[in-house]
């Protein structure tokens, strides 16, 4: 029985794997600039394929489906939970007027948002992926958050040919893949290593620092982001006089750095610690003594727990975070005020950029005038418009050309403090010593 | 085996493997692959923790090591199969490396021990490869996912058929011997080191070559991320769920875990996490030998009900039934 049973089993392994295995290696990317390869897009449910006329114009679905698999527990979860409400009040406040108007129906067609919690696991967004276009047929996938997270579902959108609007990452490379259906209307690092630079020049000369330290991650971001800090020091003037890196932990152990930086006469501190690792960070450098002039800590300040963990420690910090609340563009005060009565407090860091996430496809689908996916693509390609995060259009490799404010902890708040147009208020430069802090 | 099993398994696969000439949607091939992904590394881990009874917290190391070689020379031009082949030989050398060193402990140590070195891969690949690896654009436009259900359900295929024959061999009771005690296998000439390495070898195979599955089917990720913790904690769960030491266990546990996670995320939004956990608390508490445990009581309520019938009648029948019942018994070890 034993030798039948091996035979069968043997002939259902050999099929099974000569069927999976007829595949090949893959093969490098080609240039990002190349077209992407036609396919057959999906059809929306009731749409038809003749052309649509003035007089016969099909009948239109009951919803344009979007949605997204967003990390709403897990490591993700945090920040999942920021975007979230950004995409469901703007869904709300476009279907309050009835939805996007498709000219191939003739009519406005509201919004309906799936989301699924990917529990911060890229095989499970994946899957959600799958689902959401197989079967609810999305016209348009809405990012998680992460850049794990964006790597995995954004590739999932390529190869399903579906847009895909994506924020709460910074990594470049994801932009490098030679993707053309992603979109992130959010501050990449080559702006931020950027714009770092600008608001160190925007400083009078007399005042201004020179001597930098770069604390980074050994993960990709982290050397991304690391790497461009130190190219633009060298190229604006300035120089890097210590770049320390530990892998990405919440309780690295940063005393040797900080010391080395306070030995070297390091005014400038540039790092993108996650929270309790940024958090240990500060109290070190409280304990030793060293409070630089300017430090740009993206990432751990950008939750309101770092204010009140962190006391007078964590003022005068600022951040990258992509948007603020006290941004002056229109919508936003509205966005405040629905969000102050639900949550009791102002819109948070990333609920911006997610609204506006909505408010660029939605504009996508109206400028296509249908929901075909490629022409929506081809429409947020285009893209330009003035959302609630500002200005926004999309270069070629799908990053957006955005406004990057600079926030600034003073007084256990976040504010805006640059560009100076927008600020909520002054910029304050250089940060007193730690020992000053209680006193004032 | 009886012949109906082997009918129904037969008739099982080839159901399996026709699914794709029917079912055109990829959320629900892909749902199936997961099934499959997590019925190998379920059946994988079962060899050594239901087996061989060493609970190990670091399987997830060899899930990696599988999917790291696999992608790593898949992406230099090699063909498929023979780097999954390489993922899961490079798992075992990696298995059997440790294997004399981690078997010096027992019990919770060597748990903890397990889930050390799994901890140091996870934090050392991390640091060597922090970029992401992620499939050119090129070969995301010509992506079958048929290929990949293929290549998880012959990989299910021959791990749960290695776990039958090896459960079913000398070397499978020596295991089990170990297993219940130690000791006494030694004292009647079972090697239980022998026999621990045998099973972490063939345990680390099977979920190597799983991660060599996972490192073909999945489009973009980092390669730390098959060798993070949860990947071990998923194999355990499982297990205990579907039913430790047995074939079929792995196999219900993962369709439990993976189907009813899927149900409830769609299906109970934020809370699924909380509903799966509570069921999981049930079947802990009420279940303690899996969702299999079921059907056994099921045939041990009925062995006695046939027993209490026997019992009035003749003696020439009462012989039969006792030689039925006794030959059901061997049949349900399995």
């Amino acid at each position: 029985m034993k030798t039948r049973l091996a035979s069968l089993i043997a002939i259902v392994l050999m099929m099974s794997l000569l069927l999976g295995s007829c595949a090949s290696a893959p093969t490098p990317a080609p240039a990002a600039t190349e077209p992407p390869a036609q396919a057959p897009t999906k059809a929306p449910v009731v749409a038809t394929e003749a052309p649509a006329t003035e007089a016969a114009k099909p009948p239109a679905p009951e919803y344009i489906e979007i949605g997204g698999s967003i990390p709403l527990t897990g490591p993700f979860g945090s920040l999942g939970n920021l975007v979230l409400p950004g995409y469901e009040f703007a869904v709300e406040n476009i279907n309050a007027n009835g939805g996007v108007y498709v000219e191939e129906y003739g009519t406005k067609i509201p919004l309906r948002l799936t989301y699924y919690d990917d529990e911060s696991d890229p095989t499970k967004a994946v899957s959600n992926m799958e689902t959401l276009n197989s079967e609810k047929n999305v016209t348009a996938y809405l990012g998680g958050a992460g850049s794990s997270m964006h790597a995995a579902t954004a590739a999932i959108a390529e190869k399903n040919k579906v847009p895909y609007c994506g924020i709460s990452f910074a990594l470049y490379k994801i932009h490098q893949q030679g993707y053309k259906y992603l979109f992130s209307p959010f501050p990449k690092s080559p702006q931020q290593a950027k714009d770092t630079f600008e608001v160190l020049n925007s400083i009078p000369e007399a005042d201004r620092p020179s001597k930098v330290a770069i604390f980074s991650y050994s993960d990709d971001w982290g050397k991304e982001l690391g790497d461009l800090w130190e190219q633009n020091a060298k190229d604006n003037g300035y120089e890097v006089v210590l770049r320390a890196e530990n892998p990405v932990a919440p309780n690295n152990d940063w005393s040797d750095a900080i010391l080395k930086a306070k030995a070297a006469g390091a005014e400038v501190l540039l790092t993108m610690p996650i929270f309790p690792d940024g958090s240990g960070m500060f109290k070190t450098m409280s304990e030793i003594g060293w409070a630089p002039k300017f430090a740009l800590v993206i990432r751990a300040p950008e939750g309101l727990n770092w204010g009140e963990s962190m006391g007078t420690v964590g003022d005068y910090v600022t951040i990258f975070p992509g948007w603020h609340h006290g941004a002056k563009f229109p919508g936003v005060e509205e966005l405040n005020k629905e969000y102050q009565a639900k949550f009791d407090r102002p819109a948070d860091l990333l609920t911006g950029p997610a609204y506006a996430c909505v408010q660029i496809v939605a504009n996508a689908i109206e400028k296509a005038g249908t929901l075909d996916r490629d022409a929506v693509r081809d429409a947020m390609a285009k893209t330009d418009m003035t959302t609630v995060i500002g200005p926004v259009t999309f270069n070629e490799d799908g990053t957006g050309n955005v406004l990057n404010p600079l926030i600034q902890w003073q007084n256990g708040k976040m504010e805006l403090v640059w560009p100076t147009d927008q600020a909520t208020a002054d910029f304050v430069y250089p940060a007193p010593p730690f020992e000053e802090r209680n006193s004032q | 085996m009886r012949r109906l099993q082997l009918i129904s398994i037969l008739l099982l696969v080839i159901v399996l493997a026709g699914l794709p000439q029917v079912i055109k949607k990829d959320s629900t091939i892909n749902l199936l692959i997961l099934i499959f992904l997590y019925i190998i590394l379920a059946t994988g881990w079962n060899i050594l923790g239901g087996y061989a009874g060493q609970t190990s917290l670091g399987h997830a190391a060899f899930f990696g090591l599988g999917a790291l070689a696999t992608r790593m020379l898949w992406f230099k031009g090699f063909p498929i199969l023979p780097c999954i082949l390489a993922g899961g030989l490079l798992a075992v050398v990696f298995a059997l490396l440790v294997g004399g060193p981690a078997f010096r402990l027992r019990g919770v140590y060597f748990a903890i021990g397990t889930l050390a070195l799994a901890q140091i891969l996870y934090v050392t690949v991390g640091n060597i490869y922090p970029q992401i690896s992620a499939l050119p654009v090129n070969e995301l436009v010509s992506y079958q996912i048929t290929d990949r259900y293929y290549l998880f359900l012959g990989i299910a295929v021959f791990a749960v058929a290695v776990a039958y024959f090896l459960v079913n061999s000398r070397l499978g009771l020596g295991m089990m011997a170990v297993r219940e005690e130690e000791d006494a296998a030694e004292s009647l000439g079972v090697s239980a080191l022998e026999h621990k390495l045998i099973a972490l070898g063939v345990s680390a195979f099977i979920t190597g070559l799983g991660g060599g599955a996972f490192a073909y089917y999945h489009v973009s990720f980092y390669p730390q991320f098959p060798f993070s913790p949860a990947w071990s904690l998923d194999m355990l769960t499982m297990v205990y769920i579907g039913g430790a030491g047995t074939i079929l266990g792995p196999i219900i546990g993962a369709v439990f875990f993976v189907v009813l996670k899927q149900f409830l995320v769609q299906n109970v939004g934020e809370y699924h996490l909380i509903v799966f956990g509570v069921l999981f608390i049930l079947v802990v508490l009420f279940l303690q030998g899996g969702i299999i445990s079921i059907w056994k009581r099921i045939q041990l309520a009925r062995q006695n009900r046939s027993k209490k019938v026997a019992l009035k009648l003749s003696p020439a029948e009462k012989v039969d039934s006792s030689v039925l019942a006794s030959g059901q018994g061997k049949e349900n070890h399995y």
